[in-house]
């Protein structure tokens, strides 16, 4: 067995898991604390303003990370439900379930800073085009995923009802992302495509580390979330009470 | 039109958002290691008690 393969067998193992999460949890919440000092700053502070939209494209450093997280999340969910239900794995099953609230969050960011770069912008906080419909969409499927886990007493159970709601919901994602090419919309079409960027990189260099930043808050919070999870659901087995009472916690 | 009031307002939202999500696990991780703690001392006075 190789190291790769080694590696994935241990994160199967809660405790192994459990004590792994913890010595990398430091770390990754400093990147990210890092990421997103350096991300606000260049993008508040050194980043010129728009020459058309002023200084409301400041928005665009929370707003654009956030949408892309919120469809990155779904994506990751829907992996981790196929492997939930396929290889019947429990570890994927606590983390797409972990991921659920993570990525509303996100979704709700998004929507809500994007309805406040909306009003400077368009002269409005909300219309109904394709982008903003579908990322709301979104939003539902996140809420719809968490209440369907949690309408299950046994969590495996949940885990797999869960993981099927959130491989139908993947068909929002496609439609999300091209929503303003397929449609007329009043969102704006991409300007980072696999073509090239239409941003300045004086802009485009603090969107990409507050993008950055944004994946380490999720990796951060999935891995606390999951932990917590873990010890809920094997409260009485012996390992937890191990790790509790003893000084590796 | 000034545009303060909705990049502040956009910065508080995600700021508040973003903290509440990532303070919510650890208080609720902190209190569910207190109560199996508690109730694994319990159960180990119960158990010498009964012995």
């Amino acid at each position: 067995m190789n190291r790769f393969m080694l590696f994935i067998h241990k994160t199967g193992s809660p405790p192994w898991f459990y004590n792994f999460s913890g010595k990398l949890l430091p770390w990754t919440w400093g990147v990210f604390l890092v990421l997103l000092v350096a991300g606000l700053y260049l993008g508040l502070v050194k980043a010129p303003p728009d020459y058309l939209q002023g200084e409301s494209a400041r928005i665009m450093y929370i707003h654009v990370p956030s949408a892309y997280m919120s469809m990155m999340i779904y994506a990751l969910m829907a992996v981790m439900g196929v492997i939930g239900l396929v290889w019947h794995v429990r570890m994927a099953e606590i983390m797409m379930i972990s991921s659920a609230p993570i990525g509303a969050i996100f979704t709700a960011i998004a929507l809500a800073t994007g309805s406040l770069w909306g009003r400077p912008t368009w002269g409005t906080y909300w219309v109904w085009d394709a982008r903003l419909t579908s990322e709301l969409v979104l939003l539902f499927l996140y809420l719809g995923v968490i209440g369907l886990y949690a309408a299950y007493d046994e969590p495996r159970k949940a885990a797999r009802a869960a993981a099927l709601l959130a491989l139908v919901g993947v068909v929002n994602l496609p439609i999300i992302h091209y929503s303003v090419t397929w449609w007329n919309t009043l969102h704006q079409p991409p300007s980072l495509t696999s073509e090239g960027s239409a941003i300045h990189p004086s802009m485009l260099v603090p969107l990409l580390i507050m993008v950055v930043a944004w994946k380490f808050f999720y990796i951060s919070n999935l891995l606390v979330r999951t932990r917590l999870r873990l010890i809920e659901q094997d409260q009485r087995k012996r390992w937890v009470h191990h790790i509790l009472s003893g000084a590796d916690r | 039109m000034s545009h303060t009031p909705f990049i502040v307002g956009s910065y508080l939202i995600a700021l508040v958002l973003l903290g509440w999500c990532a303070l919510a696990p650890v208080l609720q991780s902190n209190k569910l290691k207190r109560f199996i703690l508690s109730r694994q001392l319990f159960t180990e006075e119960k158990d010498a008690s009964d012995s």
